[in-house]
């Protein structure tokens, strides 16, 4: 055991309506891999953003290399030598490799960049982690691999002592990760300190030396990784107690007429030769952890990303769908994950949103029909319950769970039988949560077939018929909703994939 | 606290705090004009500013519905003289007729706006890029259409009856026609199915595609409509002015560009108002006519329109930071 | 590796420059009024302003927004200077201090509109445009304005250009023309400034989150323009002999239509001087070459439109083509 370096303890953090971290404490050691699980939304990078400033802890308290500190932003963080290599890379795509690794703080000679200079560091730095990457190259023209290598060896030449590593792999491919491995066991032997948040239990394994493992905002437990087996980890994971009973019967029969059926769908890395049926009436879950290929699926299917092969039958019909258009015209609705971005107008009325896609059928002549327009808008609102002063009321004056609803009546004005519900509890409070699965089941006892794309358990557990498990893209298993445990999900879901 | 209650008025509400601002800013002027100039009040002088209007105006209702669309054209000036230059030359050397004449003029309208609306819709080329493009293009075709000479319409009295639609012996028509088509051009951006997915794209262009709309087309549609209402404006440029010359037409860019953002039509699209247009431009037109009675020249209207137009979009800038 | 990639930059620059060769070879076999050294003369004439202009303005286009105001900037900054030495009797040498010193000052006003107060580049500089028009118009009072000519005092501005040695008249202007563009290309690739423009075009937030002052950055990207400009405006001044108020639109298009041939993006990030300064030369030889084989000036405006935007389709497509 080496010595530590950084010890969070007690860390509170609450948002509006979200206990996002409970009295969470956590430690990292000199020479060692620290693996950091839980589900989606257990509070991992809440944690970590609290760590490198971008949030503010309520209370607990944060040692550094023996001293109490608080960062206030992440440069801050940085330059104590926290570092954290995202997700989502921070590169300028024009620059090359050295200027991208110096850009903010590049040597000088004179009024000229000292580009020589900053070359031959970088193949310093490169060599010293090992990394085969040519620093004159053009940082865009990298694959997403080594342009991760060069924000880990950016992130060293700012002296690291802690890196925190966000979901490394995501987009690697398997000999890039062999790569990492050997540049993290490196990190590990100059005695930093190594977050690890992924995932892949089969990584996990490989990499780490401890695990802690969190959920829903709370510390679980912290295992030594050699000494514990896959299925330890899992269990902690998903060991919580569900209030909302779970679905224990499909309510729709085996026979049930198949209402779209997806054969061979390839839409990039991330949908792999995926195929489905949804029955009619069916509530289908796809569960999956983040990155599954779950949303890119869903717009392969509604046309809103391009596809390279597959075919889509509709009601037995085969049905080409280029362009949301298409997939609109077909009865196919998708209620996207990010509202703000791709649901909702918001500078624009309730009523407004709600027939944006089957205005044709409030036309009077050339003219809306807005009277018919506020009407059918009001009974769908009432319907659904929306809270609203009137149909007039701007979208952006709306809370998410509401949005959520106009959302959901602009796809029941277009009688829309097949819905494509994409995370749609996120950002939704406790109240909203259980009305939105109510009117899901509504929909469905009304013969309208829903496809449910979720990351919470909870949620998969409760309103489904039938799951479908991704991960990496491609479909890993299939379940009834009587055949179905927690763990059997998470085991498909961090299948260990070639 | 007095001017939130204000705000929040239902009468004010229906007509909009900032309409009712400019409106009074127009009457203001007009006062202070008066005071300040002989006979400034008088007939010749509101005449002389609404012949300034009129072809201002269409100009500006054009342009309001590219803005919606969050795009921008500042190619309607040139665009407005090569209309009335290669319907006029027609005319005048190639014995056109004078309806087709006229008809002529609202197709080359149409046709820039067509080309404008595809190059930005289907091929992603960036608006400015395209308006810089077609200005000179504008200027270009002109020039070699008319030999670079200037055209004169023919006066009244001599079969310009086009005129007719400017002003009947002292009655000014032309302002019946501009207000009738300001009136359709609101209808039409608030009433029906193009006006609806235009305002709506310029302010979520993702959200309405994912809500199976043609995007595309309704964008193009704008820089059309915007065509269709610089061939007019053409009209009314002639039917006041008489002779154009080729190879200007630039400072109406920015003036009509001024009169729609002045309206409360913000440059990030989503938001237009028709109303706030054709106010907006009316205060341009009387600053112009001001500015000139006043004794100063053309220029210091120039210099007048750039910080206005700096100004109200700024305005626009801060209030959309606060929303956010 | 490392050969492969400077080989495929080159490629671009070459590309550019052997159409060149190929348009100067295809006038001459097309003319034999073209292939005379008058010819060269007059193509240089025309190249300085462009050229310097060009250079300047992919300053903004590099950080992915675009300065309209240069054209009628280098016309008013050309009156102001001139003004000064005709009629307030101040030597030349001054007076071009005086018109470097405003081009930069509207160019710092530039960068603070777009840098600082948010509002898109465009439409800010759309204003200027418009300001400088009338500025220049005002300060010259609506008269044309010459430097010192041939023989008059400070007259010598002008050997700057062309010397003029027993008649034989040497274009050497393209020497400081050609060693501007060096400097600058070295600004671009190798201090701070250019550094930060580019970081600012490719990926803003990444410079952001990088610790790098944008909104510096951004000023100095169109105060660079703005001081080009004025340099353009000594060049201008002194090649041609008479500068008339009113004139200047359209010369931005030939600059950034330069800039964007010789493989500047039209949406940021990318660009090199030196590409800038050969893709000029083609916007020039389409210049004083279609007049040789029959099309006058005007069709030449129509041809820089088409260019301009074929050239920034090809940078679209390339792109599209990339994301596969």
């Amino acid at each position: 055991m080496g010595e530590v370096i950084l010890q969070m303890k007690d860390i509170d953090k609450s948002f509006p309506g979200v206990h996002a971290l409970d009295h969470v404490s956590f430690s990292v050691e000199k020479g060692e891999v620290h693996a950091l699980m839980g589900e989606n939304g257990a509070g991992k990078s809440t944690l970590m953003k609290v760590l490198t400033g971008i949030y503010t802890k309520d209370s607990g308290t944060i040692t550094y290399e023996g001293k109490e500190v608080e960062f206030h932003n992440a440069r801050e963080a940085q330059a104590a030598g926290v570092v954290i290599v995202h997700q989502e890379l921070n590169m300028v795509g024009h620059l090359n490799v050295a200027q991208n690794i110096f850009i903010g703080r590049e040597f000088k000679k004179g009024i000229k960049i000292d580009d020589k200079k900053m070359i031959e560091e970088s193949r310093k730095l490169f060599e010293k982690l090992n990394i085969d990457i040519d620093p004159t190259a053009t940082m865009s023209d990298l694959t997403v691999g080594k342009q991760q290598m060069c924000e880990i060896a950016k992130a060293i030449s700012h002296d690291a002592k802690v890196i925190i590593f966000d979901e490394p792999t995501a987009a690697l491919t398997e000999a890039e990760i062999q790569d990492l491995f050997k540049i993290i066991r490196d990190l590990r032997e100059q005695q930093l300190g190594i977050v690890y948040i992924s995932h892949r239990m089969d990584e996990i394994k490989v990499i780490t030396d401890r695990v802690t493992v969190m959920r829903d905002g709370c510390y679980v437990g912290t295992l030594i990784t050699k000494d514990c087996t896959k299925d330890d980890i899992v269990n902690m994971m998903v060991g919580r107690v569900i209030y909302e009973e779970p679905k224990t019967k499909s309510m729709v029969s085996e026979d049930a007429p198949v209402v779209l059926k997806v054969e061979h769908l390839n839409a990039g890395k991330m949908v792999q030769d995926v195929s489905f049926e949804l029955h009619k009436g069916e509530i289908l879950g796809f569960s999956g952890l983040m990155g599954a290929g779950r949303t890119e699926t869903a717009r392969a299917i509604f046309g809103a990303d391009p596809k390279e092969s597959g075919d889509i039958y509709v009601n037995g019909e085969k049905v080409v769908i280029n362009s949301p258009e298409d997939a609109v015209k077909a009865g196919i609705g998708y209620l996207s994950e990010d509202r703000k971005r791709f649901g909702i107008v918001v500078q624009k009325t309730i009523a407004e949103n709600t027939t944006m896609a089957n205005l044709s059928e409030f036309m009077k002549g050339i003219f809306i029909n807005k009277k018919k327009e506020k009407k059918i808008a009001k009974e769908l609102a009432d319907s659904l319950a929306t809270k609203m002063p009137s149909v007039d009321e701007l979208v952006v004056n709306l809370s998410g769970g509401n949005q959520q609803k106009v959302v959901i009546a602009k796809w029941l004005c277009k009688n829309c039988d097949i819905l494509i519900f994409d995370e749609p509890t996120r950002g939704i409070d406790v109240g909203a949560k259980n009305e939105i699965y109510k009117l899901m089941n509504k929909l469905a006892s009304e013969g309208k077939s829903i496809i449910m794309i979720s990351s919470e358990m909870t949620e998969i557990l409760r309103m489904s018929d039938r799951i479908v498990v991704m991960c990496e893209g491609k479909k890993t298993g299939e379940l009834r909703i009587e055949e179905t445990t927690q763990e059997k999900i998470m085991n498909f879901a961090t299948r260990d994939v070639g | 606290m007095i001017l939130k209650k204000i705000k929040e008025n239902p009468i004010v509400k229906k007509l909009g705090f900032n309409r009712i601002v400019l409106t009074g800013v127009l009457i203001l002027m007009y006062v202070i004009l008066s005071c300040l100039v002989n006979n400034f009040a008088g007939m010749p002088r509101v005449m002389s500013a609404l012949n300034y209007a009129y072809f201002l105006g269409f100009l500006s209702l054009g342009v309001t519905f590219v803005i919606a669309t969050g795009g921008i054209d500042f190619s309607i000036g040139p665009v407005m003289f090569c209309c009335a230059l290669i319907s006029g030359y027609s005319l005048t050397s190639h014995g056109v007729p004078m309806g087709l004449s006229l008809i002529i003029s609202i197709v080359v309208g149409v046709i820039f706006g067509a080309f404008n609306g595809y190059l930005v819709a289907y091929q992603k080329v960036p608006p400015f890029i395209v308006s810089m493009a077609s200005m000179n293009i504008a200027k270009g075709v002109a020039s070699v259409f008319t030999k670079t000479q200037s055209v004169s319409w023919p006066q009244a009295a001599k079969g310009g009856w086009f005129r007719y639609f400017v002003k009947v012996g002292k009655v000014p028509v032309g302002i019946i026609v501009f207000f009738a088509v300001a009136i359709a051009c609101s209808i039409l951006l608030n009433h029906t199915k193009a006006g609806r997915y235009m305002l709506s794209l310029g302010s979520n262009r993702e959200a309405v595609r994912l809500s199976g709309v043609d995007v595309k087309k309704w964008e193009m549609l704008a820089y059309v409509i915007c065509g269709l209402l610089v061939g007019i404006a053409a009209i009314y440029f002639v039917g006041a002015y008489t002779t154009v010359q080729p190879g200007y037409g630039d400072q109406y860019n920015n003036e009509a560009i001024a009169g729609c953002v002045m309206g409360g039509t913000s440059m990030a699209g989503g938001l237009a108002s028709i109303g706030g247009t054709v106010i907006g431009v009316f205060i341009i037109a009387l600053l112009q006519e001001g500015i000139l009675a006043l004794g100063f020249t053309k220029d210091y209207q120039l210099i007048i329109t750039g910080i206005i137009v700096i100004c109200a979009v700024y305005a626009d800038v801060m209030a959309r930071r606060r929303r956010n | 590796m490392k050969k492969e990639k400077t080989a495929v930059k080159l490629k671009q620059e070459l590309i550019v420059f052997l159409v060149v060769i190929a348009l100067l070879t295809f006038f001459c076999l097309a003319s034999e009024n073209f292939r005379q050294y008058t010819t060269i003369l007059t193509i240089m004439d025309y190249s300085y302003y462009i050229v310097l202009m060009a250079i300047g303005v992919s300053f903004p286009l590099i950080t992915g927004g675009v300065d309209l105001s240069i054209g009628t900037g280098l016309v008013c900054y050309s009156l102001a200077g001139g003004y000064l030495i005709l009629h307030c009797g101040w030597p030349v040498g001054l007076a071009m201090v005086v018109t470097v010193l405003f081009g930069t000052i509207i160019g710092v006003i530039n960068g603070v509109l777009i840098g600082v107060m948010d509002l898109p580049p465009f439409l800010a500089t759309l204003c200027t445009c418009m300001i400088t028009r009338g500025l220049g118009s005002i300060c010259s009072q609506n008269t044309g304005i010459s430097w010192p000519t041939a023989g008059q005092p400070g007259s010598w501005f002008r050997s700057i250009f062309k010397l003029d040695i027993g008649g034989t008249k040497i274009p050497l202007g393209f020497i400081w023309v050609l060693l501007l563009a060096i400097m600058m290309h070295f600004v671009l690739r190798h201090t701070k400034v250019g550094r930060y423009i580019i970081a600012i075009g490719s990926n803003k937030e990444a410079a952001i989150l990088s610790g790098i002052n944008v909104k510096f950055y951004h000023i100095m990207a169109y105060t660079i323009s703005g001081l080009f400009a004025a340099l353009a405006a000594i060049a201008y001044s002194a090649v041609f002999k008479t500068v008339l108020p009113g004139t200047g639109a359209g010369f931005e298009l030939e600059a950034i239509g330069g800039a964007i041939i010789g493989g500047v993006s039209a949406t940021g990030g990318a660009g090199s001087i030196i590409g800038t300064f050969v893709g000029v030369f083609v916007i020039c030889l389409l210049k004083t070459g279609l007049p040789f084989i029959g099309l006058q000036a005007n069709w030449q405006q129509i041809v820089t439109g088409f260019v301009l935007i074929g050239s920034v389709m090809v940078d679209i497509i390339k792109k599209r083509r990339e994301k596969k």
